[in-house]
């Protein structure tokens, strides 16, 4: 694992009385959430819940109204290298005139600094990648010409050159076929075996158990967290869903058992 | 040429040259009618200016219009981040209030003075080789030359030092600031490039070539590469041609040179528009003609295999009735026939082991 000074027994991310505002209108309401090390988290709730707005908040993208941040036990913005960010895909133009191989050269900005230029190490790096997610051969391509899911390999082998050890990812499977997204999550396992921690905004409620160690349940405050087998239960999805759930973890586990 | 035809060119060069570099990432950022706004608000920064310095020739005028441009462009930014109104309102709001306000203040404290926007903002290329710089009885050349000159340079300074900080904050602003970068940094100072070029250049060539200038030849360029810094290079190119091509139009038609330069871009866009390979007009319809005929011959290529193997076939190939026209339906037979997929005999077709091997390969994806 990588350690710049940090706190060895301190978690992957703690978050302390965040809250988070647009405007008058508050979106996370006094949270409290710490990511052990070296876990697959699933942050899960109903569409406006402030998923995003949490993600984005953890790495000061949206102003936070009261709260604090920690990455391995330092503020985050000393450990902003340590953190790697997967934006929802409709976040950018992909008409950008640029190629899928210099999108991925992207992830290694961050460890240049300013002004350096990525040479032929940082291409190599942004190569490996795109072997990894399996889009060696769109290396050229023009990111207009990806489909969705090629789109979001494209992201995560940019976050893969990055040297983080704390991947935040907001919605990695979303409009993926099967395929991609078994790909997908082959990949962040591997990441988490390797001691890397994964935070990943997840919306399908019929993989959470599959996927994920642990699950964070929020709707503006955050209403449960903890490991899946012990906190994602319907009463807790009532919670954070207001009743409008139809998906009951109990009989899911049940149908399994049986 | 004439030394004065080349002075006037040489200037329109480096005009076009610095306007097409800090043009590319407005295109690219969709903000390219903030030049629009800057050419408005600049008065007052003008007459502020002037105020202070008390003289018309001051270079101060410059440096004030150029912070009221980036003021405008920071105003703009607030009401935008405000979200109570889109974008483009919130251009709409901005600039007629500066430029109120300015209208303003002239008519109250400078009446007796002749200063408006025409007087600094609209330059005239025409004009360019009178005013000269003359170091110690030395006629070294037009003076905007040297003005614009600075601010190319300058402009290729700052795109060479921050390349890779802009590219990834006009892509992907949040991914960005996540790895440290400060896109709202890159951003303004963006945007004091683009207020500091836009004003150098409307005193140089006024303000409707400027906008032309900084706006068209990306917009050329953007349809013809997929590359970033291809763009910002044909983008400097199609400045560059136009205003040379601008300016023999001009001569040639006996017309305002800054106006035919501004048409000439506009009719690179046209010409590109029609013909970018694949981005353009006729490439689309090219390439839908081509696909629609693809989908016909292996439509009717599929039915014949179909039929062959005894499968229900939904239309029947020798009926053609899967064509629009009997002569569409003649049309992809004929071009079957030339490509040696089909053959006709006795009035029916036939695959041939060609053809046979397209239907395997291309529409059964083995
Ligand atoms: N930039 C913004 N300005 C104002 N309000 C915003 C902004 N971004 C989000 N919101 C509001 O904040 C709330 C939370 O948004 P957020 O994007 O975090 O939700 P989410 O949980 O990610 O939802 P989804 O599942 O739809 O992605 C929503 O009600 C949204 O309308
Ligand atoms: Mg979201």
């Amino acid at each position: 694992m990588s350690g710049r000074g940090e706190n060895p027994v301190a978690p992957a991310i703690r978050v302390t009385d965040l809250t988070v505002a647009y405007g008058d209108k508050t979106v996370l309401w006094d949270i409290d959430l710490e990511i052990p090390r070296g876990s697959m988290v699933a942050v899960v709730g109903p569409n406006g819940a402030g998923k995003t707005t949490l993600i984005k908040s953890i790495q000061g993208l949206v102003p936070r109204v009261a709260g604090v941040v920690s990455v391995h036990g330092r503020p985050y913005e000393k450990q902003r290298k340590e953190v790697s960010y997967v934006p929802q895909r409709g976040s950018v133009d992909w008409d950008f005139p640029t190629s899928v191989v210099d999108t991925v050269k992207m992830g290694t900005y961050g460890d240049l600094g300013w002004i350096r230029r990525p040479g032929k190490k940082e291409h190599e790096k942004a190569l490996g990648a795109l072997e990894k997610v399996d889009m060696l051969e769109f290396a050229q391509r023009q990111i207009s010409q990806l489909s969705g899911g090629q789109q979001q390999r494209v992201f995560l082998a940019r976050a893969l050159v990055q040297s983080a050890s704390v991947y935040l990812l907001d919605e990695p499977f979303q409009g993926v076929d099967a395929t991609t997204e078994k790909a997908i999550v082959t990949i962040l396992k591997e990441l988490v075996a390797g001691g890397k921690t994964v935070l990943a905004v997840h919306h399908d409620l019929n993989t959470v158990s599959e996927y994920y160690e642990r699950i964070a349940l929020l709707n503006v405050g955050l209403v449960a967290s903890g490991r899946v087998d012990e906190v994602f239960n319907s009463e807790n999805l009532m919670k954070a869903y207001g009743g409008k759930t139809s998906f009951f973890p109990e009989r899911k586990a049940a149908r399994r058992a049986v | 040429m004439s030394p004065h035809q080349f002075d006037i060119q040489l200037v329109a060069i480096i005009v076009a040259a610095s306007c097409a570099i800090p043009g590319a990432f407005l295109v690219l950022r969709r903000m390219s009618m903030m030049t629009d706004a800057i050419s408005h608000s600049i008065l007052l920064g003008i007459i502020l200016a002037f105020f202070l310095v008390g003289d018309l020739s001051s270079p101060f005028l410059i440096i004030g219009a150029a912070a009221s441009g980036v003021l405008a462009i920071s105003l703009i930014e607030a009401v935008n981040r405000a979200r109570l109104v889109k974008k483009d309102a919130s251009i709409g709001i901005v600039f007629p209030f500066l430029f109120s306000v300015a209208v303003i203040l002239l008519s109250k404290y400078a009446r007796n003075v002749h200063i408006d926007t025409h007087s600094v903002l609209l330059g005239e290329i025409a004009f360019a080789p009178f005013n000269r710089l003359i170091l110690s009885g030395m006629d070294l050349g037009p003076t905007s030359a040297y003005v614009m000159g600075s601010i190319l340079l300058l402009n290729l300074l700052f795109i060479s030092f921050f390349y890779k900080e802009l590219k990834v904050s006009t892509f992907d602003e949040s991914f960005a600031s996540s790895i440290g970068f400060r896109p709202r940094l890159i951003h303004y100072l963006l945007m004091a490039v683009v207020s500091l070029t836009c004003v150098g250049a409307f005193d140089a060539v006024g303000s409707i070539l400027v906008i032309a200038l900084i706006v068209i030849p990306p917009c050329c360029a953007y349809l013809l590469t997929d590359s970033l810094f291809r763009m910002i290079l044909l983008s400097v190119v199609f400045g560059i041609s136009a205003a040379v091509s601008g300016f023999w139009v001009a001569n040639w038609l006996d017309v305002n040179i800054a106006g035919s330069m501004a048409f000439v871009c506009g009719v690179f866009f046209l010409a590109v528009f029609l013909l970018a390979p694949q981005r353009g007009f006729f490439g689309i319809m090219r390439e839908k003609r081509r696909q629609r005929m693809d989908f016909a011959e292996a439509s009717l290529l599929v039915s014949l295999y179909n039929q062959e193997r005894g499968e229900a076939v939904k239309n029947h190939p020798d009926s053609r009735g899967m064509f629009r026209s009997a002569d569409f339906a003649s049309k992809v037979v004929e071009f079957l026939k030339q490509k040696g997929e089909i053959a006709v005999a006795g009035g029916k077709l036939f695959l041939t082991e060609k053809g046979r091997e397209r239907v395997r390969t291309t529409v059964e994806g083995r």
